[in-house]
């Protein structure tokens, strides 16, 4: 087609690529159009009906998440119309969802009462009797499914089919009872389920939320520290974000939560595995070796200074040396420590006790 | 990877092998569902059905060890049906007739005799590798980890090389790596072969670059590799300083090294959690953990990104490159580096594949709409690199090298009639000295297990979730077994990750003959009941995965 791809957005002519949804050129140029159940992974499913817009010529108000973009549309995505749609949605939706903000942000992020204070929906409409099943046996260790803040978007649903491809979870009921279940009311733990907890990312209201900052009391997201690095498991180098609770542990700080930075930002793409995502406990177990320990008369660990640790170690090693030449000592660095620490470690072995045996775990 | 994470969603055909991507990668395995999702091909050739099997067009279940003769059938069969590119060939490679010669003799009839794998799904697998324009090859341990793990990857790279499935998008040859930071271990010449950035140990120039760089004078005798300083170990290696590494879980044949390891006079320990190989440690240092210090991980795909302090370490724990440059100073060097920025710095500026990398601009840049930059680096204007070898191969012409198919070190014989491969599960991590510390995932998996064909099971006597002990030439260990149709009849499997049966007493340490990775996928084992045992059920990848519960086959095991 020789047609420049155009439309006009809000007055404005932008560009677009074939394929591309009314949504993504929006997003693409700095305009949002606020959503509960689109996520830039899943499918489009046009289900939750807030990203309506309207467009010149056509009668009813597309959802922009499910309608691509053609030559020369003319979209609309601020008007009276729009505005007075959103308002009654999502007070509609407030009466399907918990009124009480603190509990509902205990959980997790609750987009829901953010929109609705950002587009002025009255949040006084009454609520609607809960009769959506909970899966209270459910013994897994990770995943919690609160169902007064479930707002039925299934991104959780969509998300367990289309990306982590397993199906664990599932849509059950009809109407007001509509839920999200697994097959047989099974824990999580005696599904396909792998853990990945990326129903919990996905989820806008905190329905799908974390076990262990609930058990522990943690304080809400948006009062934790998010620190930025690196999963240190796999080699796929997943971004995380580190919550830290920064007054716990008398000022130390303690990670509480890891969650994923947003999909589109980073190599995941927003997603995290079982391991990334909660084995964070290690970091402070209290088996954690918290002194340095020296090897006494007797035969067994001891604990001493970092100054008599490190002559001890210093003189062993040199001593090793003079006895038997540099090639009797091995270094062996280590794959899961940072480029920095490697590069010093081979540095110490190379140039500081003159041997080039030097290596570590590192197979593939 | 010569090529990116994020090309695998684009890829048209992908060939797995060796990799239980989605318990392995997981979220290496999310990209690979989105392709298949969008349409792709994928072909797993792996000796256990994985997860990814059940997404898969074609399962290829090769027996354990016999991979040189699956992939040369395969380049047989892309040669004798002219699938190869013939232009990229002859511009970008050399030495391809020695291959032509070399597979003619690897027929698919006869590939089927000794891999298991029917003539015509290897057929079917070259030739739409071969016609498929975006074919991406992806391999991890259950290539490199063979006694034989670099014919396997040469065979591979022939297939790559003659099908010019290189220097492309959504293509290449990648293997995933295994730890968060195998890729920048290796870039920072953690390793006896390379100084830093791979430049090599015996070239004269680099020597006394660094000799210069460092102010010291260095070895010119060549370094010994993981696998020969352990087989060493008390005898010409006296002494050792290990720093995040559990020797004594991780390697093979560890009843063997615990024997050597008497004869080491002296071991410096450095982790976060004592281990297996303190109780050889003279002293052991606490070290910081990753959430604890400032540094930087480089992924499979090269891109290099940091790592965050956000807490503080316990008690007295430090980094791990405070201590080592404490170290230094106590063996009278002062190195003079107080931030990881700075050692990042030294390092770069001799080593000219990522002198453009700074943590500056990893603290600023985004390329692709991601965070990281992706070496070769050379210049602070260069983008970093998305995909290897692009405009023409990086060694100038990429070489083929004809390889023969040698036997694993161990085959079956009547003492011990199982072949065992040992790997990971999604659940645990390599030695899990964290991951066995989690609450949660140690729900999910608590002990270490056995996969056993039912067949297998049935003719030793045993039950699900029996106690067995699974002995090899160098050692035995008790766990418990799940009869499992993942495996294939003839062989079992075993996680390594669990201190109490360790997998590596049995794993045989025989080494590849250039790289000195050991035989961890291939030994020979039996196994006996030990006392009779209850089936847990839906803890066991066996059972979770439903390939055993009551099917077609069920009866007919009962009656056996």
């Amino acid at each position: 087609m020789s047609e420049r791809n155009l439309i006009t957005l809000n007055g404005q002519d932008v560009e677009f690529t074939a394929g591309e949804t009314v949504l993504e050129v929006a997003a693409r140029h700095g305009l949002e159009i606020p959503t509960l159940c689109h996520d830039p992974r899943l499918d489009p499913a046009g289900a939750c009906r807030t990203c309506l817009v309207e467009i010149e010529g056509w009668r009813r108000m597309p959802p922009s998440c499910a309608t691509k973009a053609m030559p020369g549309m003319v979209v609309s995505t601020e008007s009276e119309r729009i505005a007075r749609h959103r308002e009654t949605l999502l007070s509609l939706y407030l009466t399907d969802h918990t009124q009480d903000r603190t509990e509902a942000e205990s959980y997790g992020p609750d987009q829901l009462f953010e929109m609705a204070d950002r587009y002025g929906a009255e949040q006084d409409w009454g609520a609607m009797e809960t009769v959506r099943a909970a899966r209270p046996g459910d013994r897994n260790p990770y995943v919690h499914f609160h169902p007064e803040s479930c707002i039925v978007c299934a991104r959780c649903v969509r998300y367990c089919e289309e990306v982590e491809g397993v199906s664990a979870i599932t849509l059950a009921g009809r109407g007001s009872k509509t839920t999200i279940a697994t097959v047989d009311e099974l824990s999580l733990l005696d599904t396909t389920c792998e853990m990945c907890g990326g129903c919990i990312d996905v989820c806008p209201t905190g329905a799908m939320a974390e076990k262990m900052p609930i058990t522990r009391t943690a304080r809400p997201e948006r009062e934790l520290e998010k620190v930025r690095s690196t999963c240190n498991y796999c080699g796929v180098g997943c971004q995380v974000d580190l919550n830290v609770d920064t007054a716990a542990n008398d000022g130390a700080g303690r990670v509480v939560k890891v969650t994923s930075p947003p999909a589109g930002t980073t190599t995941n793409d927003g997603n995290l595995c079982v391991k990334g995502r909660f084995a964070y406990d290690f970091v402070e177990h209290p088996e954690r070796i918290q002194v340095p320990l020296v090897r006494g008369a007797d035969g067994e660990l001891r604990a001493a200074s970092w100054d008599e640790a490190l002559e001890r170690a210093a003189a062993g090693l040199l001593g090793v040396k003079e006895r038997h030449g540099a090639d009797s000592l091995g270094f062996i660095s280590s794959s899961r420590c940072t480029m920095e620490e490697n590069y010093l470690m081979q540095k110490l072995s190379r140039g500081v006790f003159g041997t080039n045996n030097i290596h570590q775990c590192a197979a593939t | 990877m010569t090529n990116s994470i994020g090309e695998i969603r684009d890829a048209d055909f992908l060939f797995v092998i060796g990799s239980n991507t989605s318990e392995a990668h997981p979220i290496i395995a999310m990209e690979m569902k989105r392709a298949v999702r969008r349409g792709a091909t994928m072909v797993v050739a792996d000796p256990r059905a994985i997860w990814m099997t059940t997404i898969a067009e074609k399962h290829l279940q090769l027996m354990p060890g016999t991979d040189v003769w699956l992939l040369n059938a395969m380049a047989h069969v892309i040669i004798e049906e002219g699938l190869t590119d013939d232009e990229f060939i002859a511009e970008q490679t050399e030495n391809f007739e020695a291959v032509r010669a070399k597979v003619r003799g690897y027929t698919p009839e006869e590939a089927e005799l000794v891999t298991g794998v029917p003539a015509d799904d290897i057929r079917w697998t070259a030739r739409r590798y071969a016609a498929t324009p975006r074919a991406g090859i992806y391999y991890t341990l259950g290539i490199t980890e063979h006694s034989h793990g670099t014919d396997n990857v040469y065979a591979l790279a022939n297939l790559v090389l003659m099908t010019g499935h290189l220097g492309k998008e959504s293509a290449g040859m990648n293997p995933l790596r295994g730890q968060n930071n195998v890729q920048g271990a290796n870039d920072a010449g953690a390793t006896p072969v390379f100084f830093p950035g791979y430049q090599s140990w015996d070239d004269e120039e680099v020597v006394a670059k660094y000799e210069q760089s460092w102010g010291a004078p260095l070895s010119r005798r060549p370094g010994l590799n993981l696998n020969e300083m352990m087989k060493k170990a008390g005898s010409v290696v006296k002494g050792m300083y290990v720093m995040g590494e559990d020797i004594l879980l991780s390697e093979p044949n560890v009843l063997a090294l615990e024997e050597r390891m008497n004869g080491v006079e002296f071991l410096v320990l450095q982790d976060a959690f004592i281990n297996e190989t303190a109780r050889f440690a003279d002293v052991v240092f606490p070290a910081a953990v990753f959430a604890e210090k400032e540094g930087t991980f480089t992924n499979s795909e090269r891109r290099v990104q940091r790592v965050r302090k956000a807490v503080e370490p316990p008690a007295e724990a430090r980094a791990d490159w405070e201590i080592v440059c404490e170290m230094a100073r106590r063996c009278g060097v002062d190195w003079q580096l107080n931030d990881p920025s700075q050692i990042y710095d030294e390092f770069v500026r001799d080593a000219p594949k990522f002198a453009g990398i700074s943590y500056q601009r990893l603290e600023t840049e985004i390329h692709d709409g991601k965070t990281g930059i992706q070496w070769p680096c050379p210049t602070p204007d260069h983008p970093g690199t998305k995909f290897l070898h692009q405009g023409g191969v990086l060694r100038g012409k990429g070489l083929f090298t004809a390889v023969d198919y040698r036997p694993s070190e161990e085959t079956c014989d009547i003492h011990y009639g199982l072949l065992l491969s040992t790997g990971r599960t999604l659940y645990h991590y390599n030695a899990a000295t964290q991951t066995r510390r989690e609450s949660g995932l140690d729900v999910k998996q608590p002990e270490a297990f056995v996969e056993i064909h039912p067949r297998d099971a049935r003719g030793r006597g045993i039950a699900d979730g029996d106690r067995v002990v699974v002995t090899s030439r160098r050692g035995s260990v008790t766990v418990r077994a799940v009869r499992s149709r993942q495996v294939r009849p003839g062989c079992v499997w075993m996680p390594l990750h669990f201190a109490e049966a360790r997998a590596n007493v049995l794993t045989n340490d025989a080494g590849d003959a250039v790289t000195g990775t050991a035989e961890y996928k291939v030994c020979a084992v039996e196994i006996t009941r030990a006392e009779e045992g209850s089936a847990v059920e839906g803890l066991f990848p066996g059972a979770y995965f439903g390939l055993d519960g009551p099917g077609p086959g069920a009866e007919v095991e009962s009656e056996g």
